[in-house]
């Protein structure tokens, strides 16, 4: 039935095995039943402070590597990360949250993630 | 892709699914009848909005402990 | 009378070529101006996308594609009325012919590329490792081993990305020359290094075929999947678009959020 909009590929299974993994995963909607709605807003907020933390861990990178953090300062920002890191852990845990679910589809946009 | 019925195995299918059904000229409007695809992507968006909002209202409610026990 | 929309083509005319789409049901071009809206008549507005009814409606786009400029409208969009369809056609004008000049005697292409992501971080990991003492781990407090692992992992994201971009590079330099517009995804997944669709002239098609064929060879390692030609569906640029902000508030939203996420180090489109 198709005649000129054709697909030339040398590997058929692993473009498939990609486009798959790509497509999104997440359920779009997000449940306004009463038992789950908890669920929701923990969502979200988990997924605004993983952003910020997110921000956070980047920009202290960036100074690791433009040298710019003393010995001290490293090693107090480190302690920082890590408690909050371990503290998101913890929160994920208690809402039953997976790290896939802490995003936001914002369409055009993509993931805000 | 939700609503595809049959999952195909085959790059050509995915391909042009990729592009009718996601792509192309999109028409709103109270004449269109039907869509392919509701617009349930921009509900993240909307939520993103309200949601300092809605957490307000939550305030008292006691699910809402462990959140301020992480403050 | 529910008129299901398969694209909008260039030309007021009638359809020479006799095709068939949804439901069997004979299709036609409804003329505004010197533009036209290719329909058929359907009972039922389909729920759910079939693989039939999906492949039934590229069909029918291919063979527009033959004799027209067309813009595909997507999957299922079925309008109600006559009536209906030539005041959408009217407000749409403008931006409507603006598409079909722009995008007139084009083609789409769409070209993605698989590369061993494992390999390429096992040799960033060479490469590091050959530049720096080792540390001495045990003497370093939890906090300092945690900053050491997340430094690891920056280095060797950033590194990836950078050897993501070089290749990419390339592919624009061979490309610039042949492809009027693109649109390419960086990096979808850890694997899928490329995921690209260019809009290419007619006539430019075997330049930029046998470009694609020196990038391939340039190379082999890398695996490659080569899609087209297609009618224009990445490249259609509507003004009007159904959304819940208004423009001024959208586009300082859209600021706002693409700037965060440049610093989380999502991708940006």
């Amino acid at each position: 039935m198709i005649t000129s909009g054709i697909v030339e590929t040398d590997a058929a299974e692993e473009f498939i095995e990609e486009i798959e993994k790509s497509q999104d995963v997440l359920p779009k909607k997000i449940d306004a039943n009463p038992k789950t709605v908890e669920k929701g807003l923990a969502k979200l907020v988990l997924t605004l402070i993983e952003l910020i933390r997110k921000l956070l861990e980047k920009q202290a990178m960036r100074r690791v590597e433009a040298g710019s953090l003393s010995d001290e300062q490293i090693e107090n920002v480190g302690e920082t990360l890590m408690k909050l890191e371990n503290k998101m852990e913890e929160l994920k845990e208690i809402f039953g949250l997976k790290d896939e679910e802490l995003n936001l589809n914002l369409g055009p946009l993509g993931d805000l993630m | 892709m939700n609503n595809v019925m049959v999952k195909s195995k085959d790059v050509t299918l995915l391909e042009i699914l990729d592009r009718v059904l996601d792509k192309g000229v999109v028409i709103s409007g109270d004449m269109v009848i039907s869509v392919a695809d509701v617009d349930l992507i921009y509900l993240g968006l909307k939520v993103l909005l309200s949601s300092v909002e809605t957490i307000e209202k939550l305030r008292g409610s006691p699910f809402v402990g462990p959140m301020q026990e992480a403050r | 009378m529910k008129l299901y929309l398969y694209g909008i083509i260039d030309s007021s005319n009638q359809i020479k070529e006799t095709i068939y789409g949804l439901e069997g049901a004979g299709v036609y071009n409804i003329p505004f101006c010197d533009i036209g809206a290719v329909v058929s008549e359907i009972g039922q507005p389909i729920q759910e996308a079939t693989e039939g009814a999906v492949l039934e409606h590229q069909a029918v786009v291919e063979k527009l594609m033959a004799d027209f400029t067309v813009l595909p409208v997507r999957f299922q969009t079925v309008i109600d009325g006559r009536d209906n369809l030539l005041s959408m056609m009217q407000s749409y004008y403008k931006d409507l012919k603006d598409n079909l000049e722009r995008l007139h005697n084009k083609f789409e292409f769409g070209i993605k590329v698989i590369w061993p992501a494992g390999k390429v971080k096992e040799n960033i990991v060479k490469a590091i490792k050959s530049n720096e003492q080792k540390m001495s781990e045990s003497d370093a407090s939890a906090s300092k081993r945690f900053m050491k692992k997340k430094f690891d992992k920056y280095r060797m994201d950033k590194e990836f990305e950078a050897k993501a971009d070089k290749f990419i590079k390339v592919m624009d330099i061979f490309f610039s020359k042949f492809t009027a517009e693109k649109r390419i995804e960086k990096l979808k997944t850890e694997n899928l290094l490329l995921d690209a669709v260019y809009l290419v002239e007619k006539d430019k098609v075997s330049n930029f075929r046998e470009a694609f064929e020196h990038i391939k060879s340039a190379r082999p390692d890398f695996k490659y999947l080569f899609s087209g030609p297609w009618p224009a569906y990445n490249f259609v640029v509507l003004s009007k678009k159904s959304g819940l902000l208004r423009e001024p508030e959208q586009a300082d939203l859209f600021d706002k959020v693409t700037q965060s996420q440049t610093l989380v180090g999502a991708k940006i489109i």
